[in-house]
């Protein structure tokens, strides 16, 4: 096992002195300096930054006759030459077949790949060789061009059997009186981390704070996250921008609605409707994208037909979106959604204002504490009821409906849990958990099988070859299938989430149960 | 991983060219290649400025008291690591003879490499011996250099005959012209009889002065002259052999 790569910089990160360096590696190696190049440096990750969650960075390294993509990792760097043109946003399958790909495409999965960070540097290697000729380490200097003064590096990459070498060049560097990086990989060297649009986290809020201030809170993140998808659901990046706004749409909702006692008139009378109509503006496109994503997994569901068979419906699922993509951009480019987004920031702002008015005593009001304990009790409450009637001969929306409740009790768990106290365990999130998988598989496969029925009476109008309905008919079998199979598991995880010793803590003594 | 063996009974035809400069294309194009220098005479070790000592000698690898890992050494070309020879490999046969399972045992030091490499290269010392048998199991393609010349072809066939004499799993063998000289007569009449033949590569690799400057530069030549026609046909070659 090769070590690691080092990085070095200067005591006061001030320029590096390329002579000194070089001076004091020449006593004890021929050093072998390549010509400085300008190096264009591209850091690339997924929007959640899914790369560096998983200790790999990836950047794409353009000089003027060269362009490659270089990976750093646990297992030490690997590069890949780039040919063609890499344009970004882009998939991780634009990457050219190989280590690089096999490494990044898991970690990225759907997600496409961004440029987080683009620099200029500049960079030279120096090949240090012994007696024999032989290059027995590599170093590289590398600084910022844009930075004044820019934290220049030293980075001493040792070569797999002369681990010693390195080790020598190490203490070499150091007694010039650089020290080393220790955090982060020396892929790092000099390169900012980009900004974390992904990581809003609203700052905790006491149970004994007004409710309206946890609320303002929770909302304010919520509409933070939006505002990050944003770009990517306008620009089309990858399915997940819009996934994730929304969630954090459906979570506002959510909160609005657990939050009526103690929000103003107006969150219900005017926010609620608005943020339905942004709901209803956005379903088609997740629906569709769900339907393509999924188009692999039903390959595999069919028995007599070929996954080719599918193709005429994958095009009619592609040309479906792109008309709903139209409509629900041209929704989130109007004025009347700016008009929205602004309005509603305003109120979060007016209502965190209120809620520190009266956190100083000028207002009595609900805590979030008490709040919280109401909101998850009710929200418990229904789901209990709601599933207990649920027999044999229920019809498949009231399995739906039961869903939607599940959810509420999860958004209201997300936001609440933290102040309510004792807060709700562990097994009580994992059995809501394990009863939401059921009722969404269930229901999934209800919507699909109708959704493809409908689908195919419209390709049906087109002149669909027949071998594509057939296929289309085995799907609709399948999930026949798969419905019968999660309504037989739904009893079960009914009773494991109604179990005294799980659901207690949502029924606590001032809960409103 | 993919194991290539340059073997030949003969010696002298480009073996250790072809393993160091296939190995380096491969490389270069991003796969994680090691090139095991199995021939004592350390000629593949020599090119890559590293010092033919392993460590334990071949005692040690095959009796497995010496990890294979412990003794690889980079070369100067990224991806490109070295399995150094030794002098002690002169008794290869006798430390595989003392080994159980003697002719897999090589096989069984590779599977090791599993993870840490895609493509192999095995520089065989020319010999038929108990070596190339175990070369034999390891190998998935045996890559034989021919100078085309009758004395070549009837080595040739001898090879063939040992591999199909030998036990199964068998390498495919792939075969082609090396060190072609096509201002020859004889040369231009063996090469266009095997035109289109099975088993052998549609690439020749000519007979070039800047292949033997390999020893003087000590390196591969693509990577000191990389638009010469010798490395235009190496890369060929690799084209023709490489893993889909």
């Amino acid at each position: 096992m090769t070590r690691p790569a080092r990085a070095f910089q200067g005591v006061d990160e001030g320029r590096l002195e390329l002579d000194a360096v070089v001076g004091v590696l020449a006593d004890r190696y021929t050093v072998e300096a390549g010509r400085p190049r300008t190096v264009r440096r591209r850091r690339l990750d997924t929007f959640d930054r899914r790369l560096r969650a998983a200790g790999l960075t990836l950047e794409h390294h353009s000089e003027p006759r060269a362009r490659r993509v270089v990976l750093d990792g646990a297992d030490g760097p690997s590069t890949d030459a780039v040919t063609g043109d890499l344009r970004w946003p882009a998939g991780a399958e634009v990457l050219r077949a190989g280590r690089v790909r096999d490494a990044v495409a898991p970690v990225a999965g759907i997600r496409a790949l961004l440029v987080v960070s683009d620099e200029r540097h500049s960079w030279r290697q120096l090949d240090l060789r012994d007696a024999d000729g032989k290059t027995v380490v590599r170093v590289e200097l590398d600084e910022p061009l844009a930075v004044v003064g820019g934290a220049g590096r030293v980075t001493v990459r040792a070569l797999r059997g002369y681990d010693e070498h390195a080790r020598r060049v190490d203490r070499l560097l150091t007694g010039l009186g650089l020290r080393p990086v220790e955090a982060g990989l020396a892929g790092l060297a000099g390169m900012p981390d980009g900004d974390d649009l992904a990581d809003d986290v609203p700052a905790p809020v006491a149970a004994d704070a007004p409710a309206t201030a946890l609320l303002a809170a929770a909302l304010s993140g919520f509409l933070a996250v939006m505002r990050a998808n944003l770009p990517g659901v306008l620009a089309d990046i990858d399915t997940e921008f819009l996934h994730d706004f929304r969630v954090a749409l459906r979570r506002t909702r959510s909160t609005l609605r657990w939050g009526r006692e103690v929000l103003p008139a107006e969150f219900r009378s005017e926010w609620e409707p608005a943020f339905a109509g942004l709901g209803a503006l956005t379903t088609p496109v997740r629906d569709l994208d769900v339907y393509l994503l999924g188009l692999p997994a039903m390959s595999g569901w069919l028995v007599a037909a070929d996954a080719t068979d599918l193709d005429s419906f994958g095009r009619h699922l592609t040309q479906r979106r792109a008309i709903a993509r139209q409509e629900m951009v041209d929704g989130l480019r109007s004025a009347r959604f700016r008009r929205l987004l602004a309005g509603w920031e305003g109120a979060l702002v007016t209502l965190g204002g209120r809620a520190t008015g009266t956190a100083t005593g000028t207002e009595r009001s609900t805590s979030a504490g008490v709040l919280g304990g109401r909101v998850l009790a009710r929200a418990s409450r229904k789901v209990v009821r709601d599933g207990a009637a649920i027999g044999a001969g229920s019809p498949a929306d009231d399995l739906h409906r039961l869903r939607g409740r599940c959810k509420e009790l999860r958004y209201a768990l997300e936001v609440f849990a933290p102040v309510v106290d004792p807060p709700p365990s562990r097994r009580v999130v994992a059995d809501l958990r394990g009863l939401q998988d059921v009722l969404g598989r269930f229901q999934d496969a209800d919507v699909q099988r109708r959704a493809l029925r409908e689908f195919a009476e419209e390709m049906l109008t087109s002149g669909v070859p027949a071998a594509a309905l057939l296929a289309m008919g085995e799907l609709i079998a399948h999930l026949d299938a798969e419905q019968g199979k999660a309504r037989r598991e739904f009893d079960q995880a009914f009773t494991r989430f109604v179990r005294p010793s799980g659901r207690a803590p949502l029924h606590r003594p001032g809960g409103d149960t | 991983m993919r194991i290539f063996a340059t073997y030949n009974i003969k010696g002298g035809v480009g073996k250790t060219s072809t393993a160091v400069n296939l190995a380096y294309l491969a490389a270069r194009e991003g796969q994680r290649t090691l090139l095991w220098d199995l021939d004592p005479q350390a000629a593949a070790t020599y090119l890559f400025r590293v010092r033919p000592k392993v460590k334990g000698g071949a005692h040690g690898l095959v009796t497995g008291r010496r990890p294979a890992e412990s003794v690889l050494k980079a070369t100067d070309f990224e991806n490109l690591d070295l399995l150094p020879a030794d002098f002690s490999y002169r008794n290869l046969d006798l430390d595989l003879d003392d080994a159980k399972k003697r002719t897999r045992r090589l096989g069984q030091l590779l599977t090791g490499f599993t993870a840490d490499y895609d493509v192999v290269f095995l520089d065989c010392p020319p010999s038929i011996s108990l070596l190339s048998e175990n070369v034999l199991h390891a190998a998935d393609t045996l890559l034989v250099p021919l100078i085309p010349a009758a004395l070549s072809l009837r080595t040739f066939d001898q090879l063939k005959t040992f591999v199909a004499e030998s036990a199964k799993p068998r390498p495919e063998v792939l075969a082609f012209f090396s060190m072609a000289d096509r201002r020859k007569r004889l040369h231009r009449e063996v090469i266009e009889a095997f035109d289109g033949a099975a088993g052998v590569a549609t690439t020749v690799i000519p007979a070039l002065s800047i292949i033997e400057q390999m020893a003087e530069r000590r390196a591969p030549v693509p990577a000191f002259a990389p638009l010469s026609r010798a490395a235009l046909s190496y890369e060929a070659l690799w084209a023709e052999v490489r893993p889909s």
